[in-house]
């Protein structure tokens, strides 16, 4: 089970505002989204194949420059610039 | 009570490869901020990592390099934190799968500092704070970096010294890394507590983030050290902590308290696949290491009969080492070159990056063939050291500096006619000799040597004079 604390630390490390009136809500969620992924982790799995990365390995790139991206589009999508820098506001 | 430090380090190295951990931007030093930045490693939603090959290869020969135990298999995580550094709020890195563990760099007092484990990541971006806002360039963002752990086994700041020391010289021996600590290549957190000597219990540590230089590391570790048993003396408690050491204050003060682990949030890369290392290519990675630095000295010890010294001096630069074994090769006398390198050509070298760098305008070769003609018995030692000055100066070789007769030795009947003539030509040499000054026969000497070209026994010269005077 999912603890309010537990929410309300989660949102403090994720940077996200929870309201207080939100909390219980999220709580509930969460454990919802929590026990429904057990449910998947209790499914009979012997004997199945999964057609999934783990049966992957070593998806290696050789060490070989390419060319970057111009900045003007790096820069494109950021709320601000200066100076060829994307530019953050301080927080107190 | 006496107290004594237990500090153990990470060491962030950047790795040298041409591309970054999982884009193929270029990794170049400097450059316009955000010109080497592909939506990769500016985290762009879609994009997807690629590990580069040389990464995990360079990583493995660190391990080796340092008596680690490689991986069979290995994964990457990612550690959640939210600060501008970072673009996808998260560093792709290694938490409980490292690609190396269990290693350790032997200290000259024989103490071994073990390793904790090796692992792969990627560099944060540069951040610089102004007034009120912060400008990011992520062009390092995305470069490849080892972090290399170690148990808090060091006890001393020599000891610290001498741990970072090698590691570096370990890590450009075996070319995974410049290690430039003031361009930011290679970095150390030291983690730093005390207790009473005698105690096996550890202290409270802090954490002293990101120092560029050994210098400030000595000097942040003895302020940490002191300030932290002043606290503990006056019955204060120290507090765990992220540091900030200011070397224009030589103070450390607090940057942040030290989150867990947990608050990291690891958890699998499910965009990177599993890192399987067979364990032909880790044999084939062995193979292919240069002789590391401690075993280099130690043949030069043993087996070149050199002076520790000596063979610490030649050893320290993979450079100056491959000259210097170029220089001796087929000779008899292996002293003979280190004395000409050590001497006369470091004389020549500015400082240490240079030392690195070993731009000498004289080839080991042309050393070679100096050092043969003074093993042949072809040239004496001084007409060797002037002539190795003449190469230094003009960058020509012993064959166009030395004449055939130059080569040739001197007879008994020349060396007896130059005698005579140094003795006829300074009378005041002479009588002063004779009037007990010692020192005055080596102006005779000095005749003989010159007027020979280098060629006399200068021993042999001084007899014959002495026996004419008499």
């Amino acid at each position: 089970m999912v603890t309010r604390e537990e929410i309300m630390k989660i949102a403090v490390l994720s940077k996200l505002f929870v309201a207080d009136d939100e909390i219980d809500k999220l709580t509930e969620d969460m454990s919802e989204i929590i026990s429904f992924a057990d449910t998947i982790n209790n499914a009979a799995d012997e004997g199945v194949e999964f057609d999934n990365i783990n049966n992957l390995s070593n998806v290696l790139r050789e060490d070989t420059v390419k060319p970057s991206l111009d900045r003007e589009k790096i820069l494109a999508n950021a709320k601000d610039n200066d100076e060829g820098c994307f530019l953050v506001k301080n927080h107190a | 009570m006496k107290y004594e430090m237990v500090a153990g380090f990470e060491t962030h190295v950047e790795l040298a490869t041409n591309t970054k951990i999982f884009c193929s931007c270029t990794t170049q030093f400097g450059g316009e901020p955000n010109t080497h930045c592909c939506p990769v490693c500016i985290g762009l939603p879609g994009t997807l990592p690629k590990l580069n090959k040389k990464v995990v290869e360079y990583a493995i020969k660190a391990g080796l390099a340092t008596n680690c135990e490689i991986a069979e298999i290995s994964k990457m995580d990612r550690k959640n934190y939210c600060y501008p550094d970072l673009p996808k709020a998260y560093q792709i890195s290694q938490f409980d799968m490292p690609l190396c563990k269990n290693g350790y760099i032997e200290l000259s007092n024989g103490r071994k500092i073990r390793l904790t484990r090796i692992h792969i990541e990627e560099d944060a971006g540069k951040l610089v704070h102004r007034k009120g806002d912060t400008l990011v360039d992520y062009n390092r963002g995305g470069v490849p970096l080892i972090e290399i752990v170690s148990e808090p086994d060091i006890r001393t700041i020599d000891e610290a010294r001498e741990y970072v020391e090698k590691l570096q010289l370990i890590m450009r021996y075996i070319g995974v890394s410049d290690c430039k600590m003031q361009e930011g290549s290679m970095r150390c957190d030291v983690n730093i507590s005390v207790r009473p000597v005698g105690s096996d219990k550890l202290g409270t540590r802090t954490e002293i983030k990101n120092m560029n230089s050994i210098a400030f590391i000595a000097k942040a570790m003895e302020y940490e050290f002191n300030r932290q048993v002043d606290l503990i003396e006056s019955g204060e408690k120290v507090v765990q902590e992220t540091l900030r050491y200011d070397d224009v204050t030589n103070t450390t003060s607090s940057m942040r308290g030290k989150e867990d682990a947990n608050d990291y949030r690891y958890f699998r890369d499910p965009d990177l696949v599993t890192i399987n290392v067979p364990r032909e290519k880790v044999e084939e990675i062995k193979s292919q290491l240069p002789e590391l630095p401690t075993q280099k000295l130690k043949r030069y010890v043993e087996e070149l009969g050199l002076p520790e010294a000596d063979a610490q001096l030649l050893t320290k630069y993979r450079k100056i080492a491959e000259y210097y074994e170029k220089a001796i090769k087929d000779t008899k006398n292996p002293k003979t070159a280190a004395n000409f390198i050590i001497g006369q050509i470091f004389s020549r070298i500015e400082n240490e990056t240079e030392k690195e760098q070993f731009n000498i305008n004289v080839s080991a070769e042309s050393l070679n063939e100096l050092i043969k003609l003074i093993d042949d018995g072809k040239i004496r030692m001084n007409l060797a050291k002037s002539t190795l000055e003449k190469m230094l100066d003009t960058g020509k070789k012993v064959t166009e500096l030395l004449s055939e007769s130059d080569m040739t030795g001197l007879d008994e009947n020349a060396l007896l006619d130059l005698c005579r003539q140094a003795v006829e030509s300074n009378p005041n040499a002479v009588s002063d000799y004779k009037n007990g000054k010692e020192k005055a026969i080596k102006a005779l000497v000095g005749f003989v040597m010159k007027n020979s070209r280098g060629k006399a026994d200068a021993v042999a010269a001084e007899n014959k004079i002495k026996e004419i005077i008499m």
